[in-house]
């Protein structure tokens, strides 16, 4: 084996930069992600163990039943390190103790502590009729405060240097007394942030599109671009109806214009009402469907695309192999076999066998008739070692590379950190 | 995040912790042979989740139809034989392919022999020393990275498989079901490495730490050590279950009828001399119900503790801690200062902020108090 040290020029630290575009799309009730279907399987429901529109974080319990094949899950052993997972049992109460115990408290030391998979995300639409728990009268009631939208309002603010729109009050009115319509997308679906301006928004009723939004600006103010032609949904192209939070995941609408003029069921209690943005979404996992809310609930669909983004950092690094260098091998059968290791051993004398051969694997061009010796190698492997020379990485080629003394090689190793 | 000020952090502020997470992987027989199309698609004795290569050294087996993207590698499943074994001979079928197979496995996971460059066969009993329970015949189930990670789990390795006819390998009509060698078809392998007294069935080879399977009877655990009661061996960080094929020199039908030896033999010597390895991994694979093991993940912690002492950290420079020109959270001019800390930022020792830990909820701190904030970095 041949030690190499890498020069400064020979480890290059890179960043991918990567855009991948997540489009769903909302009907009846259901999130397609990515135009996946349904898929059912031979054991479970859904092949991936979770509805559709969800992501399932590792992919582990493919077609896995409850009774026959079974899931795979994860547990650890309590111990003193006090790991546990991030979500636990909920509480209850134990008998003797007076107080409600948790699944990390109830469990003793050496236990296990159980996990389960598949662990899933997807988008999820909050509708906010009353932001600031305003009753009809004008009071604040505390209680009905929305959190969600609570939580933000810093952020909103902060994000008033790009636009007004995003702040809490403006000359664009008051979130606090508006209907929100709040799009929770999940960091899993975009990594870093949402690419500014790849946002889209489609609102199609009965199959045909009546409104689309777009962060033609880049700015998060979501433009409607295309209302419908005919039904004064096209009155209000160029405004506002909403904003992106392109770092938090938050898509919050606020646009409450009709964009054709049919009502139909849009709530879980089954009131009805023109298609507004404030509806964008309906059904993403917001409790509303065509049991509570009606049949014509179905009338509804929408489309929500955008792309990530991702980094990630490379490390590329070039191994040389120089003319008159790797020239050997350890590997016991690049020696002729059946030699002698030693010439001769005893309690005080250990002598190596000088006279050892090298295997020829120098390829004949005719039959019968053996080549000259010439020294040369097949590259199959390379180690990557750190300073202390601990074996750290190894690199396999696809097929072993011959190298005879006069050659030069570069092996370009690329990793992904 | 309003920088406030900082604690230096002593060397005894600071530990490291290795925590193992594990999983149970479950592999129910009917996965590996049977849901997915078997006996259609063209072949009778693999299922879509089952891919054979041309180069016919090894077969794959995937949780789902392969060609589709959901689909997880389980493992790949091959045959072979030292070039000592009685089945090896110039007549048989992919003979070279078949030492070669064995040569590797041998090669990686046990290494060569003394001063020769002749790879160790395989021992069932681990005792190299004596040549006893050799297995010259090998299956070799290699287990995905994606189910074993680090390593399998000592102790927790387990494989039933059946030993009735081809057609009904766990027994006829269902009515074996459920009854253990000796008293049914069903064979269940052990590792129980974990209970071994001192450490019997373990031991390090050149392929990892590696733990005996033993037949279990009917009532579990009664193999330990007893004579004949070795069928194979597992290696733990390389996710390699070896078994001997002498498992199922009883067995009259390991083929099927239509796939013999061109002798009409059926049995096991038939399938190690006139079987692909594809075929041969088919055969196994068409006899295993239940195989179960648990893997581990380390995943190594920095903890630091955070010490906010008496004196610091009461005050804080988020925008909102005054109002009026006063400290928002005090009534009256007089009450001692108090903050309430929601965040640990941790900085480089340029003062580049490194990392931060956020609290589920805010702690209060005054200078009545002292509070120590265990930090948790996982890697």
């Amino acid at each position: 084996m041949s030690l190499k040290k890498f020069n400064p020029n020979d480890i290059l630290l890179n960043t991918i930069k990567a855009h991948p575009s997540s489009e769903f799309f909302i009907f009846d009730s259901t999130v397609y992600y990515n135009n996946r279907p349904e898929l059912s399987g031979a054991y479970s429901a859904q092949v991936l163990n979770v509805p559709p529109g969800f992501i399932s974080l590792f992919e582990y319990n493919i077609d896995r039943g409850t009774t026959e094949n079974t899931h795979i899950y994860p547990f650890i052993e309590k111990d003193s390190a006090r790991a546990s997972f991030k979500t636990t049992a909920a509480s209850s109460s134990e008998a003797g103790v007076g107080w409600d115990l948790n699944e990390w408290q109830k469990t003793g030391a050496g236990e296990r502590l159980y996990g389960s998979y598949p662990l899933s995300a997807s988008i999820t639409r909050y509708y906010i009729p009353t932001p600031s728990g305003s009753n009809p009268t004008g009071e604040i009631e505390y209680s009905q405060i929305d959190q969600k939208y609570y939580a933000l309002k810093n952020r909103l603010n902060f994000y008033g240097a790009l636009s007004e729109h995003y702040k809490v009050t403006s000359s664009y009115g008051n979130k606090d007394e508006q209907v929100l319509n709040m799009i929770s997308i999940p960091s899993i679906f975009y990594g870093k942030n949402i690419q500014t301006g790849s946002v889209s928004l489609k609102w199609y009723f009965t199959g045909s599109l009546v409104g689309e939004l777009r962060d033609l600006k880049q700015n998060g103010e979501l433009i409607q671009v295309s209302g419908a032609v005919g039904d004064g949904g096209s009155t209000y192209d160029n405004e506002v109806a909403g904003v992106v939070l392109y770092n938090e995941g938050i898509i919050l609408l606020t646009g409450s214009w009709a964009l054709n003029g049919t009502s139909i069921p849009l709530e879980s209690d089954g009131t009805t009402s023109q298609p507004k943005w404030v509806y964008f979404g309906a059904g993403a996992q917001d409790g509303v469907s065509v049991l509570n809310a009606g049949a014509n609930f179905c009338s509804a669909s929408f489309d929500l695309s955008f792309r990530g983004t991702s980094e990630t950092e490379v490390i590329t690094m070039f191994a040389h192999a120089r003319r008159g260098e790797v020239n050997y091998s350890n590997n016991p059968t690049f020696l002729s076999y059946g030699q002698d290791k030693f010439t001769l051993t005893s309690s005080a004398v250990y002598e190596e066998n000088a006279n050892r051969t090298v295997f020829n694997t120098v390829s004949s061009s005719f039959m019968n008739q053996s080549a000259s010796f010439e020294k040369q190698v097949y590259i199959s492997q390379v180690g990557i070692y750190d300073e202390h020379k601990n074996l750290i990485g190894v690199v396999s080629l696809a097929d072993p590379v011959l190298k005879k003394e006069r050659d030069n090689y570069t092996f370009k190793i690329r990793l992904d950190v | 995040m309003p920088r406030v000020q900082t604690e230096p952090l002593s060397p005894t502020d600071i530990t490291t912790t290795r925590t193992l997470l594990h999983e149970a992987i479950p592999l129910t027989g009917a996965i590996l042979s049977g849901t997915y199309t078997e006996g259609g698609g063209g072949s009778p004795f693999y299922g879509s989740n089952v891919k054979n290569y041309t180069h016919g050294q090894f077969q794959s087996v995937y949780d789902y139809p392969y060609l589709s993207s959901s689909a997880n590698h389980i493992m790949d499943l091959t045959f072979g034989y030292d070039e000592s074994s009685t089945s090896s001979g110039s007549t048989s079928v992919l003979n070279a392919k078949k030492i070669n197979n064995y040569n590797l496995m041998s090669q990686v996971l046990l290494g060569y022999t003394g001063s020769e460059n002749i790879t160790e066969i395989f021992e069932s009993d681990l005792n190299y020393a004596d040549n006893n329970n050799q297995m010259k015949e090998c299956f070799f189930f290699n287990f995905s990275r994606l189910i074993t990670k680090d390593e399998i789990r000592p102790g927790n390795f387990s494989l039933t498989l059946g030993t009735g006819s081809y057609a009904a390998p766990w027994g006829a009509g269902g009515a074996d079901i459920g009854k253990y060698f000796p008293l049914g078809p069903l064979l269940k392998l052990q590792d129980f490495s974990a209970s071994a007294a001192s450490n019997t069935g373990l031991m390090d080879t050149v392929g990892g730490k590696a733990g005996v399977l033993y037949i279990s009877g009917t009532n579990g655990a009664t193999g330990i050590g007893g004579t004949g009661s070795y069928a194979g061996l597992v290696f733990y960080q390389a996710g390699i279950a070896v078994l001997t094929a002498s498992l199922f020199t009883n067995v009259t039908d390991m083929l099927p009828t239509s796939l013999t030896d061109g002798g009409g033999n059926q049995n096991v010597k038939a399938l190690m001399t006139g079987s692909s390895i594809s075929g041969a991994c088919d055969a196994i694979r068409h006899r295993i119900y239940d195989l179960s093991f648990n893997n581990t993940t380390a995943i190594n912690s920095q903890i630091i503790f955070c010490r906010a002492p008496h004196n610091k950290f009461n005050y804080s420079a988020n925008p909102t801690y005054l109002s009026g020109s006063k400290v928002r959270v005090k009534n009256i001019s007089s009450d001692s200062p108090r903050a309430y800390i929601t965040t640990v930022g941790l900085y480089s020792s340029d003062n580049q902020l490194m990392a931060v830990a956020k609290l589920s909820e805010p702690l209060m701190k005054d200078p009545s108090n002292e509070l120590t904030i265990r930090v948790r970095l996982d890697y």
